[in-house]
């Protein structure tokens, strides 16, 4: 009776999450599907499909001479970015966990770039950095820090590290809340009694607060390494991964191999084995996130 | 009560969403709707709904969707209607040979009639076969010719205009050294049309990216003249940077501010420049330079209106076809784009006597064309846009990397 009626609860479900089941089936899975079978089949460059090609289209992608390159370059940028993004929104989180007027304005400040389109961020950093009309030139040369212009994504090295800037600008703000979330879920009691007991703020910190911020900050990492990886305006926008294939990631050079190589299946090939990275950042997830549960 | 609550809400759910997969495909019996996908030469969208309503006006049983879209996104944007299998009737841009390759395509002789492709100018027929056959209907041209800045040259006592890449250099150094904050040539090779830069610089020195049968985009011409590039660059003679440097955004918009003296410009620069704050610019034009001993050249580029099989709309289309080339409406065509030579005989005879056209149009027989028959220009295209930046710090490897690209694609 009582496996009965759990049955029927399960089903009866069902009306209120078939939308998000729809959702999910119409624009996640059946997309992957399709790229997965795509990165299988041969496909002429107007995008007309002219049958299977078997594992053609990975084996090209292995020998593409920019891919190790791209790799390693993908590796920089998401470690990089995701570690910045953690380093600068821990003490953004306590600034904006601490009590003091005028906390509702700095809280929404730091919400903006993150309700911004990402496209319409980059494209306001692109003329930032612009070399003949950028602003942060023109505040430069009035401070007489420079004496000319100078342009910041010329040097692919500085590029890079500029995209990063911006793409670690864009995850603070989501990243900060999460941590801000784990902030306000610190018993008040403990951090009274620590107080009573002498601890000073940093002891505080570290042996009290930095530790029950373990789950937000893990959450935070995870989605962030996601998001990250995934990035794809930032880079397309500002520099689209040029010149050359000297600032692409993964994700910007699947593009390129579709829109400019010409070669829709090893595209795909490359958007697969994306996707595979992803899988194993969320198995990560699941995994650990169950292990927290536990202990 | 509950359980009929919950089928209730199931059948509504699944309704709804029933409803709006359907409710877009429901569409009058026996009317057709041309979907066409149309480059944006200036402002071509007010263009294209007029000449739609005209068109529907008189053939009631015939609708044509234009969608215009810009040229950065039109190539990407065909291709993926094609793999998705919403493939359009007819397309407007750059390039055919690709799709005639994989038989996509209507022939020209089925798209329009005898007497509008007797029209066409022969040459630009020529351009649009593949395997002898023609399977596009070019809509217009353009050609190119060094564009300078009078004021600039008068300024640095420059008396002569070069022809040659050494007179050429000379004359650089010698308004850098009198004009300072000029940029002396403005050099695109950005991702935007970095093609075009870099043919009409190596067909002055004789160098081409197809030849015989083959591709040759490492030739030692073409080394040869992206050697001269870097040579100027890093003499300072053009701005910064110039892999990361856009036509429109960076080349044009330099000179429309007065801040470059030579750039390579094409039939419609004129009329951007009255456009885009660079009406005041005292220009000038004459043929563009070519190496020592070597012949100028200029570099024609056309474009395309292509009819594809999937939806089999043959005598739609070419009912649209005919429609856009009769003279009135093929006249405001031109006039929409703004300052392009004429595909057909009849408008090119009206545009030789234009003052602006005229000296474009002279030049034409002896321009040279990109590979636009090779199924494989595109990817070429794509492989030059891409890398051909990086050929300023080495252009052998560079040329080489780009000639592996492009026989990669011929495969």
């Amino acid at each position: 009776m009582a496996q009965r009626s759990a049955n029927k609860s399960r089903l009866g479900a069902l009306p209120w999450i078939a939308p998000a089941l729809v959702m999910i089936l119409v624009f996640v899975v059946w997309p992957a599907f399709e790229m997965l079978r795509t990165s299988f089949q041969e496909v002429g460059s107007t995008g007309a499909v002219k049958g299977w090609a078997g594992w053609q289209n990975f084996a090209t992608l292995i020998k593409n001479p920019d891919l190790p390159n791209v790799l390693i370059r993908t590796f920089i940028w998401v470690i990089g970015v995701v570690f910045f993004t953690i380093i600068i929104s821990l003490p953004v989180a306590q600034l904006l966990n601490a009590k003091y007027p005028g906390r509702k304005v700095v809280r929404w400040a730091v919400i903006i770039p993150w309700a911004a389109s990402l496209v319409m961020t980059s494209t306001v950093w692109k003329w930032i950095l612009d070399a003949y009309y950028g602003v942060l030139n023109e505040i430069a040369m009035d401070f007489h820090l420079l004496k000319e212009p100078i342009d910041w994504l010329a040097n692919t090295k500085q590029s890079f590290v500029w995209l990063m800037v911006v793409a670690v600008f864009v995850s603070i703000p989501f990243t900060s809340f999460v941590i801000l979330a784990g902030l306000s879920t610190v018993p008040h009691d403990i951090m009274e009694a620590s107080k009573v007991d002498g601890a000073s703020p940093w002891q505080n910190y570290r042996d009290i607060i930095f530790p029950l911020l373990r789950p937000s900050l893990f959450v935070a990492a995870v989605i962030n390494l996601i998001n990250v990886f995934n990035s794809f305006p930032i880079i397309w926008v500002i520099t689209m991964g040029g010149p050359g294939y000297e600032t692409d990631t993964t994700t910007t050079l699947a593009y390129k191999i579709s829109f400019r190589d010409q070669d829709v299946g090893q595209s795909a090939s490359m958007a697969a084995i994306n996707f595979a990275i992803i899988l194993v950042f969320i198995a990560l997830f699941v995994k650990a996130s169950k292990n927290q549960e536990q202990s | 009560m509950k359980k009929v609550t919950r089928l209730g809400a199931l059948v509504a759910a699944t309704g709804l969403i029933a409803a709006s997969v359907l409710g877009t495909s429901a569409k009058a019996a026996d009317s057709v709707e041309l979907k066409m996908v149309a480059a944006d030469y200036a402002n071509m969208q007010p263009y294209w709904d007029d000449l739609s309503a005209k068109f529907t006006k008189a053939n009631p049983t015939i609708k044509v969707k234009v969608d215009v879209v810009s040229w950065e996104t039109i190539d990407d944007k065909v291709k993926t209607l094609v793999a998705t299998g919403q493939t359009p009737d007819v397309v407007n841009k750059g390039d055919y040979a690709a799709a005639a390759a994989e038989g996509l395509l209507y022939r020209a002789d089925e798209m329009v009639s005898k007497a509008t492709l007797d029209d066409i100018v022969p040459t630009f027929l020529n351009n649009s076969k593949y395997n002898n056959i023609a399977y596009a209907v070019p809509d217009l041209a353009s050609a190119r010719a060094l564009f300078y800045n009078k004021d600039i040259l008068t300024k640095a006592g420059v008396k002569k205009l070069p022809t040659t890449w050494t007179e050429l250099e000379a004359v650089l150094k010698q308004i850098k050294a009198k004009v300072p904050g000029v940029y002396p040539y403005a050099l695109p090779l950005g991702p935007e049309e970095a093609q075009a830069e870099f043919s009409i610089w190596a067909g002055g020195n004789g160098g081409v990216m197809f030849k015989g049968g083959k591709w040759v985009l490492n030739s030692k011409e073409n080394v040869q003249t992206m050697t001269f590039l870097k040579k100027l660059t890093d003499q300072k003679l053009t701005q910064p940077n110039p892999a990361k440097c856009d036509r429109t955004a960076c080349a044009q918009t330099l000179f429309a501010s007065g801040k470059a003296a030579f750039i390579n410009g094409s039939v419609f620069l004129p009329g951007w420049l009255k456009d885009n704050g660079g009406a005041a610019i005292n220009l000038g034009s004459g043929s563009f330079v070519a190496a020592p001993g070597k012949k100028p050249v200029t570099l024609g580029v056309q474009d395309y209106f292509t009819a594809y099989k999937a939806n089999g709309h043959k005598a739609e289309i070419a009912k649209w076809m005919d429609f856009i080339f009769e003279p009135t409406n093929y006249a405001a065509f031109l006039k929409a784009a703004g300052g392009f030579i004429p595909a057909t005989k009849s408008a090119g005879a009206a545009a030789a006597k234009d003052p602006a056209l005229a000296p474009f149009i002279k030049l034409l027989p002896s321009a040279i064309f990109y590979p636009g028959d090779q199924a494989a220009f595109p990817a070429v295209k794509g492989a030059i846009q891409q890398q051909i930046g990086t050929a300023l710090v080495n252009p052998q490897k560079t040329m080489d990397a780009i000639q592996a690209k492009a026989l990669a694609a011929a495969k």
